[in-house]
Formats: structure tokens, C-alpha cells, sequence
């Protein structure tokens, strides 16, 4: 599959940025339509999903390949990418925006690569040849339509909420009623507020273009993970929405405009039903739907902030959980069914992949996300080059290796030149 | 023990806000001290803090707009409480636009300092964040240590070279050693001094004047017998000089130190509305 396209930098930069936030790789998705990039966190309880239509790019070219070892229902395969590999090309996204002249992206399946070219002033051309991991997709399941409670907000206010919260904060609460909205620092039972300044901002209604609460609800969510939507939302300017329902049930900032869409579902916590119901604050009262998306009690504790670790290998009880066909529709809210169960060997992998706070009997977890299995084709590998020359034409142009650079640049000294 | 204030007017919210940026930056956890007139910031001098001391004193009319103390007791009206100023100048950094500002003390879980900051917003009702801010409440037994410090008996007393001048010198040399020695004599000069055993730096400041001090019982004939020429110096950590210059946000209307040759070095800087004190104790 080809895939050529130029782009805004500054926001297709800050959107890398904010999937960074929670993950350590990412999935790289052209289709017909336009290109998918979508990332869930270790702990699955955070997932990340950009669409830029092909609108969105100067020039979008996209190409099926048919590959016999394909699934049928695929046209074209996603592939896997670390972010640290990507990260450096949209670094200085501001600075960027002043000398770049033009963005071009090129994947070529044949050879695991995707190539990122800027072409910057001065004649420099900037290329950095990345090698991705050949994975299935990624898919969310999450029915957007069916939350109760939706609030609709320009990007610049919920930005400066936020900024009220210390960069350390990690999870907030927000709490609706019909009449009022509260943004907080969480905190439990056994917080230590002689030593925790603790932050509540209180708004209005009026101050939200949309806002329909249909149950009174407190969810807390990852605040860190929701930063970089923010920042990448303020580059659009496009309203966010929030989705949600109760606690326990994920909630979804998106927003959504002619030429791109975005989502970020993060769970939210819950308490574990278990023996010491009496000690549960109000706030969280467990109230499980029988929807087929129990979860065994006495499951425990999540660090939703766990990287991913261990980027090359998949946790192999992943492997066994069953593939749900989902047609490949590009609105991905738009799916009926809420939830997955977890089979008990994902728990486990759960729990194995993350830091356990057993002591909390918290459990934060995306209980919808359909994962299937992947497989590693190899090793990935980095390649920065410069090449001092006048502008290519870069259309009709096809990477399959990078020619040596004349005059590299110093900070690409250490990196190993490996071929394709 | 009841406390309530209020801010309203903007250029007294910033003002406030810079004097509790530079408290911040001087002490991690010091001692609020309320009476019915003024406030307090006391750091009193626990080798914790490496035996450096800090008195500020604010006169609250000047800053609030309702301004209600009762303290612990009829005779003993004030309240001593001990807090983390960070988190009273992270409060109000967002504040700076605010409707207005009003401080409480508070005991929800714990005492509290509750800073609820009333900001504009789009719609009919303003935008209110709080911020519940831990403190603790200091005991009447304790209050003894945290008395005013008295002025030393000093060998010289100066006024100070502009701060930032001072400022960029002392973080030059930040870099090169980890004592300084200030020295200053009677004549308006004053000398900064590292000495490491690669290069030794000297920066020297004159026509500095020399305060007028007061004599209280005509003790002070000792200092006016001394040598005008004669330098009286400490060395005193060079960390501790770098915070005191480096948190100052407003240039002070006077400023000047006190050197007890060899023990301790006392600064003064005096605001319109603020006075600040800071002992920096000589280093052995």
C-alpha cells in the first residue's frame, strides 16, 4: 500500500504528541478514507483514536495491495510504530511549521517501512525511514450515543480548568447534576489530606455549548493522559465532547470536524464490588449492568500510567482471547454492543503487566476494548539521514533505501546506518 | 480561632502573590502568624533549614479588603499556623484575573487554609475554584520560638548593590564554589569573594552608603569607634544568598545587610507594604 500525503505539521505533530501521552507505540492505519492512527496504554484503560480524512492532506494517494496471507475483509494492513521513533520527526512542532515546506509520508508494506519526509527550507530534505510491526487492528468498541450525560466545551476552556490542577495531579473527578458541573482532585478513603492540597473548580452550565446530564454521576478519569488531547484539540480549535455515564464507565472526550476526528476513551474507576461495601464513599457505588460484561470480583488494581515495557513481545494471554468480527467501518462509535468480557487469562495478563495496588481494591480498566492477536514480523530499527539537494519531485518517489548523505547532520553521528 | 479575608482589588491580589512567590522560594514549610493588624512569615532558625531565619511582616490593610481574626484566645489574639507557601502560591497563580479572592480557615478533615478564587466567566455566574490548602495549627506552648529576631550587634551595616546586579554576580559564582564571603566596611564598600583552589573571583562594590542606625542607649560607640577602612566579612553559604536575590520580584525601596564579622550576616529588605528579614548564619 502506498500512501502519499502532505500535511498541517503543527497539528498533525501535536496529535502524535498527545497518543504519546498514552502509550509507548502506536497503529498506523491508512485506508481508503484517509489514515487512522489509534493506541491504547498497557494497562488498557486508556485509547487513543485519531482519523484524519483524506481531505485533511494536500495530496492522499492510497493504494489497496492485496496480500494472500490477508484476511478478506482487510484491504490493507495496519502496522505498528513506536512512538520514540516518530516523536523526533514532529519534535519542535512550532518550529517546525516555520521551516518545513512540505510533509510526505510513504509506506511501503514490501519492505516494513514507513518514511517520513520534510522537505525544509534551504533545500534540506529531512527523511526518516521507520520499520513498523505488522499487527491486526486495533478496534474500540464504545457506543458514544448511548451515554447519558453529554457535554459539549470549547477546547480553551476545559484548558484552562485544567491548568488550576498541579502537572503532578493524576486523576480528577468530575461530578454532574442537572445544575451544576465540578471538576476536583480525587482522593479516597485513606488519602492523607494533611498532606494533599486539594483542587475543586465549580462551573456553570450556561458555560458549556451542550450539556445534558441524564444521571447524576462522578467519574474520575487520568488526568495526564487527557493533556495531550487538550493541546492537540486547542491546534484544531474544534469544541470537545465529553461522554460519559457512571462511574465505572468510560468516558470519551472527542472532537470531530470536517477533516479529522479524534477520540479519547479512558476508563474510569470503579469500585470493586467486594466485603467491605459499608466503607465504599458515595461517590462510587458499583452498579454493574448485566450486559455480559462482568467482571470477576476481587480483580484487582491497575496503574493506568504503566508504559509499555516490553514493546517487542505481546503477553501471551492476550493470544488466546476470542476475535470478535467487526466490520471496518471508519466511525468506530458507532458500534452497538458495549462491552467484552475479559477472559480470565487477560486478567492475569493484567495484573502480571502492572503495578498492583492491592491495598486499594481499585480497579480502572477499558472492559470493551477488543484486542486481538498480533504478530512480529521484526525488529524495528531507526534510520535518520539528510540529504543536501534541491527539492525532489517527491510524488512520483519510492523509498526502499535511503541514499547516503553528503553532508549528515551531527546529532544523527551515533546511529547505527543499518540498510533495509 | 476563626479567619476569614478578602482580596478584591487586582494590583493587591499581585502584590500579594509576588510576596508569597518570594516566601516560596525561601522556605519550604514556614510559620503564618495572624494578628488583627498584620501577617507573618517566620521561619524560625532550626539547623534543618541550616540555621538561616526568616521574618516578613505585611500589614494586612494593605492587601485585603476584609480582613476577620479571632485567635486562640481574648489575650492571646493571634493564630500561628504551619503551612507549605508553594501551595499558597500555586493557589493564587491562577488567580490573576480573579472577581476577587477570599481566604478561610477551615476544618473539614483537617485545618485547612480554604483560598476560593472567584473568576469571570461566560455566563451568569462566576467560575469559583477552591483550593484546600493542609495547615497546621501551632500550639500556644510553642509560639516562644518563633519570637521576632532581634537585630545583632553588628560590625557593619550596608546598603546593598542593586539586586539584580548582586543577583547575576552571586549566580556566576554559584557555579564556581559553595561558600561566598561578603565583606563591607564602614566607607560604603563591599567585596564578594569565592575562593576555590582553581581561581578565586572578587567582585567589588562602592559608594554603596552606609545606613544611619539609631543608637538606643549609646551603645552604638563601639561601631562609630571603628576603623572606617576595616572590612568586617563572613562566609556564608552561597545557596542561601542565591534564593534570598533570586525571589525577589520587585526591587525593594531600601535594601541592606548587617555583618557580625564571622557569624552572621543579616539582610533587610523593605518594601512599601512589606518588610523582609533574613539571617544567613556564617559558615564554620
Amino acid at each position: 500500500c502506498m500512501l502519499h500525503c502532505f500535511l498541517f505539521l503543527l497539528v498533525f505533530g501535536r496529535a502524535i504528541h498527545a497518543i504519546a501521552r498514552i502509550s509507548d507505540e502506536f497503529w498506523f492505519d491508512p485506508v481508503e478514507k484517509g489514515l487512522a492512527l489509534r493506541s491504547v496504554n498497557s494497562s488498557r484503560s486508556a485509547y487513543a483514536y485519531v482519523f484524519f480524512s483524506s481531505m485533511f492532506f494536500q495530496h492522499y494517494c492510497w493504494t489497496a495491495v492485496s496480500q494472500p496471507c490477508q484476511k478478506e475483509k482487510q484491504l490493507s494492513l495496519p502496522c505498528k510504530l513506536i512512538i520514540k521513533s516518530v516523536l523526533p520527526v514532529f519534535r519542535c512542532v512550532n518550529v517546525l511549521e516555520r521551516n518545513v515546506e512540505k510533509c510526505s509520508i510513504y509506506t511501503n508494506i514490501n519492505d516494513h517501512h514507513i518514511t517520513f519526509q520534510l522537505l525544509c527550507k534551504h533545500g534540506v530534505v529531512k527523511t526518516y525511514n521507520l520499520t513498523f510491526q505488522e499487527c491486526d487492528s486495533l478496534q474500540a468498541v464504545f457506543a458514544k450515543h448511548m451515554c447519558p450525560n453529554i457535554l459539549k466545551v470549547h477546547s480553551r476552556l476545559l484548558a484552562d480548568i485544567m491548568i488550576h490542577f498541579p502537572t503532578s495531579q493524576e486523576e480528577v473527578t468530575l461530578s454532574v447534576t442537572p445544575m451544576k458541573v465540578c471538576f476536583k482532585s480525587y482522593t479516597e478513603e485513606d488519602t492523607d489530606f494533611s498532606k494533599t492540597m486539594l483542587t475543586e473548580i465549580q462551573l456553570n452550565p450556561d458555560e458549556f455549548d451542550y450539556f445534558q446530564v441524564g444521571v447524576d454521576s462522578e467519574v474520575t478519569f487520568c488526568l495526564k493522559e487527557l493533556r495531550g488531547l487538550l493541546a492537540f484539540s486547542e491546534a484544531t480549535s474544534v469544541p470537545v465532547s465529553i461522554h460519559f455515564d457512571i462511574s465505572g464507565k468510560p468516558i470519551a472526550f472527542s472532537i470531530e470536524d470536517m477533516v479529522l476526528e479524534a477520540s479519547f476513551i479512558l476508563a474510569t474507576l470503579s469500585d470493586v464490588e467486594k466485603e467491605t461495601a459499608s466503607q465504599q464513599p458515595p461517590g462510587f457505588s458499583q452498579r454493574q449492568e448485566s450486559n455480559g460484561a462482568a467482571v470477576p470480583s476481587k480483580k484487582p488494581q491497575w496503574n493506568g500510567n504503566t508504559r509499555n515495557t516490553a514493546s517487542a513481545k505481546p503477553a501471551s494471554p492476550l493470544a488466546k482471547q476470542e476475535i470478535r468480527s467487526i466490520p471496518r467501518a471508519m466511525k468506530e462509535d458507532t458500534m452497538g454492543t458495549e462491552g467484552t468480557a475479559m477472559t480470565e487469562a487477560e486478567a492475569r495478563a493484567v495484573l502480571e503487566g502492572a503495578a498492583a495496588e492491592t491495598h486499594h481494591q481499585k480497579v480502572r480498566r477499558l472492559q470493551w476494548l477488543s484486542y486481538s492477536k498480533y504478530c512480529i514480523f521484526q525488529f524495528h530499527s531507526l534510520f535518520f539521514g539528510a540529504v543536501s539537494c534541491k527539492e525532489k519531485d517527491a510524488i512520483s518517489h519510492t523509498f526502499h533505501s535511503l541514499a547516503t548523505a553528503s553532508d549528515t547532520e551531527e546529532d544523527f553521528g551515533n546511529v547505527p546506518s543499518s540498510q533495509v | 480561632m476563626r479567619f476569614r479575608a478578602k482580596i478584591v482589588d487586582l494590583a493587591c491580589l499581585n502584590h500579594f502573590s509576588r510576596v508569597i512567590n518570594t516566601i516560596a522560594k525561601l522556605a519550604k514549610t514556614c510559620t503564618l502568624r495572624l494578628t488583627v493588624s498584620k501577617l507573618y512569615f517566620i521561619l524560625a532558625d532550626k539547623v534543618a533549614n541550616g540555621g538561616v531565619s526568616l521574618w516578613c511582616e505585611l500589614c494586612q490593610g494593605n492587601f485585603f479588603d476584609e480582613f476577620q481574626m479571632e485567635g486562640v484566645a481574648a489575650e492571646h489574639n493571634e493564630i500561628y499556623l504551619e503551612l507549605v507557601p508553594e501551595n499558597l502560591s500555586r493557589a493564587l497563580k491562577t488567580a490573576q484575573s480573579a472577581k476577587a479572592v477570599k481566604i478561610k480557615l477551615t476544618n473539614k478533615h483537617c485545618p485547612c487554609l480554604r483560598v476560593a478564587v472567584e473568576l469571570p466567566s461566560i455566563s451568569s455566574s462566576s467560575r469559583i475554584v477552591t483550593h484546600d490548602i493542609p495547615v497546621g495549627v501551632i500550639p500556644r506552648r510553642l509560639w516562644n520560638d518563633f519570637r521576632e529576631p532581634s537585630v545583632p550587634d553588628f560590625d557593619v551595616s550596608i546598603y546593598l548593590p542593586v539586586l539584580k546586579t548582586m543577583k547575576s554576580v552571586v549566580e556566576r559564582m554559584k557555579n564556581l564554589s559553595n561558600s561566598i564571603v561578603i565583606e563591607a566596611n564602614l566607607s560604603g564598600e563591599m567585596n564578594l569573594k569565592i575562593e576555590t583552589d582553581l581561581v578565586s573571583v572578587t567582585t567589588h562594590f562602592k559608594d554603596l552608603g552606609n545606613p544611619p542606625w539609631a543608637s538606643e542607649d549609646g551603645c552604638q560607640s563601639s561601631a562609630q569607634d571603628r576603623d572606617l577602612e576595616s572590612m568586617a566579612e563572613a562566609r556564608i553559604d552561597i545557596k542561601k544568598l542565591q534564593q534570598l536575590l533570586a525571589g525577589q520580584q520587585v526591587n525593594p525601596t531600601k535594601a541592606l545587610c548587617n555583618i557580625v564579622s564571622k557569624r552572621i550576616v543579616h539582610f533587610i529588605l523593605l518594601h512599601e507594604d512589606v518588610s523582609l528579614q533574613y539571617f544567613i548564619p556564617a559558615l564554620a
